[in-house]
């Protein structure tokens, strides 16, 4: 044996000759380990800097007695296995993989089935988690917990996985300069994406489709969320998206479609939206009274039930520039922008707001003469909710 | 024989009585002109016949039969309405089909006779919309004695129609007299009916006030023609 | 009755009003799939107008058709044949025409532009609508002796049925908003026809789901077989006691 820099190695396991844990503990930092077959075994600790592949097939069945897979020496990698038997528990977080206190863990291309909690990073700095596979249990989606799990991690990356039937298929709590890319979220329980006193984050380029309540963000600052997409989140109270008391957010080029409330808005200060298009949601945009220096422009506004609506007035933030199709205007000068202001928030809206039930009448005759009399006639919506230089065109063809 | 025998027969529209209390019998083989003033009864006593009104007192019995909701009866009764409003996007020819079917006839059954004579037959394809009141009126008058009716209705039955043509349709009322037939006229035109016409029936403010042989009614008043007997039976009632 | 319908609908297929209602209601719709790219905003928009144009111009049609076809009426009831026969084919009539006018015109768009459930929904309400008010439109007329009187009720109808009757409810809904009435609105919005049929369609598109929970247990409700059949229940009520009105008042009717 050289002392000092220490020779990698790599040791191969095929499942029934040995156990993984032994494995393991024979093996030094570095060293790699290659699985093949099925290991039943666990919960299983990695206390050494390791890099564990899978073969194809390559599997570990924890055999449901909590972890599976516990990682807590710094650049682990896991990789190209499938998961299994992480269970359900009230008092434990029972993780697929859980890693605690470490650094630059790398979880890659694996698959996670009917896990509690699949992947769990604990105060862990600089992990990356990619292309892995969460599949929670259609069936059993009350006992699941979060697909990816973060508590207090720094500089994260969590690209191209899918997460779909668990609670929450992405959860962030005090996790700060992440970047969360290219996921996959469907047809979970909560939320597609949970954000909690989360930093100077961003997610870019994800989809989020049929989650129970859509993706919320709250209790963050300097978050961006670029060219996602927020599809079919339906539900009495499910949105697109839920910004609350979020500071200082750049929201640009998301896609809200189908949502029962594509964007809300609580509490909000400092927010860009620009080049967002909401399509056929049930209210493209709620923007509560107590956001402020809130700017909304170059979106485009499409075939929604409500476009805005909002609970008081909006004076001190800027709504300009929008493309509204319900917009009746005309651009004598021809600058792309109509010569008439168009005022969002319909009379309908303000109604329904009073009394959700009103919604019955949603495109009756009746309210459709209530909303063109209205926008004539300006009475009741708040008079400075307005865009005074609507776009005569989508800004995106 | 009687035909159409009239009992008690009474029509209130709303608070307003247009028949009352009518009592008339009609027989085989006669004409009888219904004449009286506008709004004197008329109307509505043919309507009471035809089954278009229901008869507020009274009965009326056809060929011996009170007449109520069975539509049958009217399988003997020819009815030659004034200036009827057909489906204008019929033609001739499908509104005689559709009569013909409506009434249960034959095509060899029907009397088509008045078609050739009136002249409709080279017009069957054209449509009801564009035909003139005439027109409309000689279509009528086929409807009406297509079923060899034992009993013809006829309510103007000259009004529009050319001298040749209402000629025509009195001489066929005349002959179906002959055969047996009842024939009840309403007219303006007296002259042209009078001829034809073996008892007048005078309806004011409806009541019959009179049903008698014309010759009475001309005897009586002593004059020459209906329209001047007219004023001297107002005059003097009997 | 046979004949009447046979020789009433090949008038009517003829007749320019029912050819100006088809080439209506064929050009609007094509008119609002052509200006709206977006199939699903131009459906919307449709369903707004067809519920609302459809039981007018059916209405109206229906009423002065009676009245203009008063003496050839007549000119029947004189024959041999029972009154039933008359107003069963003539009503029979209007139906079928009414049903190929909207099949051609609004049915044809439809399954060019945007095939789909909701699109299914909404012809099968657009088609009972028109029966609807076809039977309110024949009693209408045969109540009102007055063509000018019967079109004005007509109008008063429809805009009862699309406009009245959501106003008040929606006052009512206002004035009692601090009371648990909300369970109520839906149940009596859906006894105007109208009414039953947007939120039938509308159900499947956008209200389902903005209506929370209670939303949800009306979309399985009118979204399933028990519901949907409940509905077509309602129409069919609809569609039924005008017409057995129609047919009572005919019956007696003086002509």
């Amino acid at each position: 044996m050289l002392t000092g820099q220490a020779v990698a190695r790599v040791h191969l396991l095929r499942a029934g000759n040995g156990s993984l844990a032994a494995v393991i503990a024979r093996a030094e930092d570095r060293d790699t380990i290659v699985v093949a077959g099925a290991v039943r075994e666990g919960p299983i600790t990695i206390d050494r800097s390791l890099c564990l592949l899978g073969l194809p097939g390559a599997e570990i069945d924890g055999g449901g007695v909590g972890d599976v897979l516990v990682i807590t020496a710094p650049d682990v990698t896991v990789q190209g296995f499938t998961f299994r038997g992480a269970r359900f528990s009230n008092l434990y977080d029972n993780a697929a993989v859980k890693v605690n206190g470490s650094e630059r863990p790398v979880i890659r291309a694996n698959r996670f089935i009917g896990c509690f909690f699949a992947i769990y990073l604990s105060d862990v700095r600089g992990a990356v988690v990619e292309g892995n596979s969460v599949e929670g249990l259609p069936d059993e989606k009350d006992r699941m917990g979060n697909g990816i799990h973060l508590w207090k991690c720094g500089r994260a990356t969590i690209r191209r996985n899918l997460v779909r039937d668990h609670r929450d298929g992405i959860y962030f709590e005090f996790v700060t300069d992440s970047r969360i890319e290219d996921n996959l979220t469907q047809g979970n329980v909560r939320y597609g994406l949970h954000f909690m006193f989360s930093h100077r984050d961003s997610y870019e380029r994800n989809v989020f489709v049929d989650n129970g309540a859509g993706v919320a963000v709250m209790f963050s600052h300097h978050i961006g969320m670029r060219r996602n997409r927020f599809l079919h989140n339906r539900g009495g109270s499910a949105y697109g998206l839920l910004l609350k008391e979020i500071n200082d957010g750049e929201i640009t080029d998301n896609t809200f479609t189908d949502n029962t409330t594509g964007l809300m808005v609580d509490g909000c200060n400092r927010i860009k939206a620009e080049g967002n298009t909401f399509r056929t949601n049930g209210w493209a945009l709620r923007l509560f009274a107590n956001a402020t220096a809130c700017t909304f422009s170059g979106n485009s506004f499409q075939g929604n039930t409500f476009d805005v609506t909002t609970n008081g007035d909006l004076k001190l933030n800027t709504i300009e520039a929008n493309y509204w199709d319900r917009h009746i205007g005309y651009d004598l000068d021809r600058d792309g922008h109509g010569d008439v202001p168009h005022r969002p928030v319909g009379f309908f809206a303000l109604l329904v707001e009073r009394v959700p039930y009103a919604i019955v009448f949603s495109r009756s005759l009746f309210v459709a003469l209530l909303d063109r009399a209205e926008r004539v006639l300006p009475s009741l919506s708040p008079a400075d909710l307005k865009d005074d230089r609507p776009l005569m065109r989508p800004p995106h063809g | 024989m009687d035909s159409v025998v009239f009992s008690g027969v009474g029509k209130r529209y709303r608070s307003l009585w247009a028949l009352r209390d009518v009592h008339a019998t009609f027989r085989r083989g006669e004409v009888v002109m219904v004449i009286g003033p506008n709004g004197s009864g008329k109307t509505t006593l043919i309507k009471c016949l035809l089954g278009l009104v229901r008869p507020t007192t009274g009965s009326i019995r056809v060929e011996g039969q009170v007449i109520g909701p069975d539509p049958g009866y009217r399988r003997s009764i020819g009815y030659m309405p004034q200036i009827s409003q057909f489906p204008p996007s019929l033609t001739i020819g499908q509104l005689l089909d559709m009569m013909r079917d409506v009434r249960g006839l034959s095509p060899a059954s029907a009397d088509d006779g008045l078609v050739e004579e009136l002249g409709l037959a080279a017009q069957l394809d054209k449509r009801l919309g564009a035909l003139s009141g005439g027109t409309r009126q000689k279509v009528s008058a086929v409807l009406a004695f297509r079923s060899r009716p034992r009993i013809l209705v006829m309510d103007e039955p000259t009004a529009g129609l050319d001298p040749v043509s209402a000629r025509t349709v009195l001489d066929r009322a005349a002959a179906l007299r002959s055969d047996g037939g009842t024939v009840l006229i309403t007219s303006h035109l007296m002259e042209e009916v009078e001829a034809l016409a073996d008892r007048i029936a005078y309806l004011q403010e409806g009541h019959l006030r009179f049903l008698l042989p014309l010759s009475d009614v001309l005897r009586r008043t002593g004059a020459d023609r209906l329209a001047l007997a007219l004023p001297k039976l107002l005059a003097d009632p009997v | 009755m046979g004949k009447v319908l046979y020789y009433t609908l090949v008038d009517l297929a003829r007749n320019r009003s029912v050819v100006a209602f088809t080439a209506l209601i064929l050009a609007v719709a094509e008119g609002l799939f052509l200006v709206e790219a977006d199939p699903v905003k131009a459906l919307l928009s449709l369903v707004q107008v067809m519920l609302a144009l459809v039981p007018l111009v059916s209405l109206i049609l229906t009423v002065v058709h009676t009245y203009d076809t008063h003496e050839f009426t007549q000119l029947l009831a004189v024959q041999p044949i029972g009154r039933r026969a008359i107003l069963g084919g003539r009503i029979g009539a209007m139906a079928l025409a009414l049903l190929v006018a909207l099949l051609f015109g609004l049915g044809l768009p439809l399954t060019v532009h945007a095939p789909g459930s909701t699109s299914m929904v909404l012809l099968v309400a657009v088609v009972l609508l028109a029966w609807v008010h076809a039977a309110l439109g024949t009693l209408i007329a045969l109540v009102h002796r007055d063509k000018a009187r019967g079109v004005g009720v007509a109008l008063v109808a429809w805009a009862g049925f699309v406009l009245l009757y959501d106003a008040l409810l929606m006052a009512l809904l206002f004035a009692f908003s601090d009371r648990p009435i909300e369970p109520l609105v839906l149940p009596i919005a859906a006894l105007n026809p109208i009414d039953l049929a947007r939120i039938a369609i509308m159900i499947r598109v956008d209200l389902a789901a903005m209506m929370g929970y209670s939303g949800a247990v009306y979309q399985q409700m009118l979204g399933s077989g028990p519901g949907t059949a409940v509905a077509l229940g309602l129409m069919i009520a609809w569609i039924a006691w005008p017409t057995l009105m129609a047919f009572r008042v005919f019956r007696r009717k003086d002509l």
